[in-house]
């Protein structure tokens, strides 16, 4: 049994898919669903000599949040990179269906209340996207994800929680920004080509993967929240994550809606605007979009804690 | 080169079990481990299943593991590895971690915070 | 008296003088010569066979004079023997494939040390030897004199008065003993001003400035990410703390670079304060700014610290630290490697570091069988130097326990300086760290050296490391017992699993092997909370926003 407390002060960069699991939802209320002892692990991997991980670097389970029950998803980025492959990728898809099932069944059961305990999913990601030894499969997961995540929309909110080591990137990028809200904190990191790949492909000139402050500000938890690319931007610990959901939890379902990037005419036409807006502006830099919102001195920005950021930055103006 | 398995089997002077059903410790990282615990009736030995990329450190996991058998008097307990370049230190380590784990009471009663 | 000779003693002077008078068009105003005419600069006062000194080091390049020196025309200028810090850069070698120069001495090469090796064995190169850092400036002093100096500072004025400031590095032993022998300096500088902030150099010992077309190349090669730090490191770390630091008491230290003397620096304000250490070790270090040392620095345990060389991102710290570090009136660090070489070989007790490799015999090296790295300074740093010396307590103690003494001294008391080489008994990939034979042996064959690159020699080191124990091997008796005593501690690796038993408990108990049992430590407690930083950011946090790490460590 992880300890709660301690989990409660750690680092969410340092914190591994179970810690994370544990630590996001209410004291004592996890319980995970395929665990390790469970073994269910990728039938790919032996055969190709790669290592493997009992819950194929995917933890699953339900928790509470108050009166919530909360359906968690948590990568595992130490384990191949958090890549996702059949099982791995299965047990996303089944607690997405689960949460599903939950909410007919509380609907059905307290149907004047049943807003007080509607379910929700909340999405750790720590991934670079597709497992490439198991490459069909994982695609397939991808789109059964979305699929699931489409399911979802009116029905409960779908939460991700990006902050962990390895950033959210590849075809788990697209997953997330189909969510309908995104929490980062400013260690988080999306995107969909991840740094090395954009080096590899245009070049150090173009971008410069080693460039630690590059990347961060260019893919990083500051950077998508002026962008408006992620909704919620906390310190990095599990404590602060915690929170941050549970205030989520206090928003009125109706309005979930209102916190989405994508999913509607509306939105894509929002979304359309701002890659015109990239020609007019042309910026070379990330923090040139800093400036063009109305933040005269962005790399100050970035030295600066997420509370003291919080108080002071410039967002895009959302349309809707 | 499929991943290889390494079975062991070991009995300590005076074997005791777990007192947790099962515990797990550890996450596949490259370099690191995860180790599955769970008691069962062996008449008091410990068997070992390892799952690994590397070859040619049988002998070393046998070393490391009759060590922690032998350092912790345990018995009736299965245990499963799966490993990823793990050092003899880093293995000793999550084992002894694991351990730890294992001998904690079953679910500790806690309130919702 | 027989027939008077005529001798000419100035021959030198002379020699120098034409050369000046060749390229004397090429000068703009006082020494500046424009970047656009420096391989006809170097053409001019370039002679074949000419010693020519290229500096630069595992910090700052004259990168822009190495590449210049890879256009002049070989016919003209060729068969160079370079001598020089480090091979560090691609142009470094790209003279030798040219055919401008033939001939190396050099102390260390870092990423071209493949490359080296090939040059070597193909006969592209001839390998004069490989120093270490004194050594070859002690050489810049006898039989490797520069004819031609190209140095690198930030800032020159027109009369050629350098600042190197933070950075300044190698370059004062390279241009005294270029100049004050009638041989030439060149400096590359990243701007020509009215007035520099301070004289390192007096313009009067520099012949030309040129300002480079870009600033020149540095590494942050200090710069250790605490979020990398491993729990065995932190054990480690724990383990040379108590067992060392703490039972000696070592109040002057050199730490090497890495991940170990990282994890220490860390834990100096959390562990070694909880043992009650602080006041009684790390007072006085030879060290580059060290990011890692922050939070020490910042809870009062270091009173004195003289840099080699500067780091990017902490030239506003050390300036707001002069009680601690060698600020010049500008307010800058004045790093000097020689001077801080020579205190780290004389005026130190301890030398504690990492290594790659340790044999059975516990000789030591970072040497791998197709790379000629060479060591820079951890050779001087990790050596007794021979000779008398000043007492101090950790100096002493140490002495006492030198299980041979008798042999070489008789009764006269003597003290020993501490040498301690850590390092995990496997490496990533799980390769053994303990071998019958060091992979330094293969590469003297496979490159035709001389010796094997042997790091740190046996007779020289008296404590190793590892995740299992610390072997107090000075304390030996005789090779018998110090190769068991390696043995102890070598774990799971070949030579580990030959040790006995029996013998192992013997050495347990005269206390020349210790477990972290023995030591007391609380293997549980090993891991990475206990570090004062866990990640870079923490480290600017403990600085109060003085330093400010380079792109490529800030992730955020």
């Amino acid at each position: 049994m992880l300890n709660w407390e301690k989990l409660q002060q750690l680092n969410f960069t340092d914190a591994n898919a179970r810690e994370r699991a544990f630590g996001l939802v209410d004291k004592g209320s996890f319980t995970e669903f395929v665990s390790p002892r469970d073994k269910m692990s990728s039938p790919h991997l032996p055969v190709l000599g790669e290592a493997i991980e009992f819950d194929d670097g995917i933890v699953t389970g339900l928790g509470l949040l108050g009166s919530r029950p909360v359906f968690v998803i948590s990568q595992e980025g130490k384990f191949i990179g958090g890549a996702i492959g059949e099982v791995g990728g299965a047990k996303m898809v089944k607690t997405i269906k689960l949460a599903l099932q939950t909410y007919e069944r509380v609907k059905k059961i307290t149907p004047a209340s049943y807003e007080k305990r509607l379910p929700a999913v909340i999405i750790s990601f720590e991934t670079g996207g597709v497992r490439l030894h198991e490459a069909n499969a994982g695609l397939l997961a991808h789109a059964e994800v979305m699929d699931q995540i489409q399911d979802a929309r009116g029905k409960i909110p779908i939460i991700a929680v990006i902050g962990s080591k390895v950033g959210c990137f590849g075809g788990m990028g697209f997953v997330a920004a189909a969510t309908d809200i995104i929490v980062m904190s400013e260690n988080g990191r999306l995107g969909l080509t991840g740094p090395e790949v954009i080096e590899q492909e245009m070049g150090k000139d173009e971008f410069d993967a080693a460039n630690k402050a590059l990347v961060f500000r260019t893919t990083g938890g500051k950077h998508k929240y002026i962008m408006q690319d992620c909704n919620f931007l906390v310190e990095d610990s599990v404590r602060a994550f915690r929170t941050q959901l549970k205030e989520i939890m206090n928003i009125p379902f109706p309005e979930i809606e209102k916190y989405r990037r994508i999913g509607s005419l509306q939105l894509v036409e929002e979304q359309l605007e701002l890659v015109k807006s990239a020609v007019t502006i042309g910026p070379k830099d990330a923090q040139d979009m800093w400036k063009y919102y109305g933040n005269d001195n962005p790399q100050a920005l970035a030295d600066i804690s997420p509370k003291e950021f919080l108080a002071t930055v410039k967002r895009r103006e959302r349309v809707i | 080169m499929a991943l290889k398995e390494l079975n062991f089997e070991f009995k300590a002077a005076t074997p005791k079990t777990i007192k947790k059903e099962w515990a797990h410790l550890g996450v596949v990282g490259s370099g690191d481990m995860e180790v599955l615990l769970e008691k069962r009736r062996l008449n008091g030995a410990v068997k070992v299943k390892v799952v690994t990329p590397v070859t040619g450190f049988e002998k070393v996991w046998e070393l490391v593991l009759a060590k922690v058998v032998k350092d912790n008097n345990l018995g009736d307990v299965y245990m499963e590895i799966n490993d990823n370049n793990a050092t003899p230190i880093v293995a000793s380590m999550r084992l002894r971690q694991a351990l730890a784990e294992a001998s904690k009471p079953e679910r500790e009663v806690e309130e919702n915070a | 008296m027989g027939t008077e000779i005529t001798k000419v003693w100035d021959s030198l002077k002379r020699d120098t003088q034409e050369r000046l008078n060749k390229v004397k068009h090429l000068v703009k105003e006082g020494k500046v010569v424009a970047a656009e005419d420096t391989v006809a600069l170097l053409e001019g006062v370039i002679k074949p066979g000419d010693k020519v000194n290229l500096e630069g080091n595992n910090q700052k390049q004259a990168d822009f004079l190495a590449e210049c020196l890879c256009k002049v025309d070989s016919n003209k200028v060729h068969d160079l023997h370079m001598v020089q810090s480090v091979l560090a850069l691609k142009s470094h070698l790209d003279v030798f494939e040219k055919g401008i120069a033939k001939k190396l001495d050099y102390s260390f090469s870092g990423p071209q040390a493949g490359r080296l090796a090939e040059f070597v064995r193909d006969g592209k190169l001839e390998l004069g030897a490989i120093h270490t850092y004194l050594e070859l400036f002690g050489r810049y002093y006898a039989d490797l004199i520069p004819r031609v100096a190209l140095v690198v500072g930030f800032e020159a004025d027109k009369e050629g008065n350098l600042y190197t400031g933070f950075n300044t590095e190698d370059t004062p032993v390279i241009v005294e003993a270029t100049k004050f022998k009638q041989g030439i300096v060149i400096a590359q500088v990243n701007k020509i001003v009215d007035k520099v902030p301070r004289v390192d150099i007096p313009g009067d010992w520099v012949d030309f400035v040129i300002e480079s077309p870009k600033p020149f190349y540095i590494e942050p090669l200090f710069t250790r990410d605490p979020a990398l730090i491993t729990d065995t490191q932190v054990l480690m770390a724990m383990m040379a703390i108590k067992g060392i630091y703490g039972e000696y008491e070592v109040q002057s230290m050199n730490h090497g670079i890495g991940f170990f003397t990282a994890a220490i620096e860390l834990l100096l304000p959390t562990y070694g304060e909880e043992l009650g250490l602080k006041g009684k070790t790390c007072s006085y270090f030879c060290l580059n700014p060290h990011p890692t040392l922050i939070p020490a620095i910042e809870k009062g345990w270091v009173k004195s610290i003289h840099c080699f060389g500067g780091e990017l991102g902490m030239e506003e710290y050390v300036k707001a630290r002069s009680d601690i570090f060698f600020v010049g009136p500008d307010g800058s660090l004045r790093s000097n490697r020689a001077y801080c070489q020579a205190a780290g070989h004389y005026a130190m007790d301890m030398f504690i570091g990492g290594t790659l490799q340790i044999d059975k015999y516990g000789n030591s090296s970072t040497a791998t069988a197709n790379r000629i790295a060479g060591f820079g300074g951890a050779p001087n740093m990790g050596c007794d130097a021979k000779g008398r010396r000043h007492s101090s307590e950790a100096w002493l103690k140490c002495g006492e326990e030198y299980g041979i003494q008798g042999d070489l001294v008789g009764k006269m008391p003597r003290g020993k300086k501490l040498v301690v080489q850590m390092q995990e008994t496997f490496k990533e990939k799980l390769e053994p760290a303990f071998v019958e034979e060091l992979d330094a042996e293969q590469l003297q064959k496979n490159a035709g050296l001389d010796l094997p690159p042997v790091m740190i020699y046996s007779d020289d080191l008296t404590h190793i490391i590892t995740e299992e124990g610390i072997a107090y091997i000075h304390k030996c008796a005789d090779m018998k017992e110090k190769m068991a005593a390696i043995r102890a501690v070598a774990g799971y690796t070949k030579i580990g699993l030959q040790a006995d038993e029996q013998e192992t408990k013997v050495l347990r108990q005269k206390g020349i092997v210790k477990t972290p049992a023995d030591l007391e430590i609380d293997i549980t407690r090993a891991n990475r909370s206990l570090l004062a930083a866990k990640n870079i950011k923490e480290l600017v946090e403990w600085s109060g926003g003085l330093y400010s790490p380079p792109a490529k460590f800030r992730n955020w």
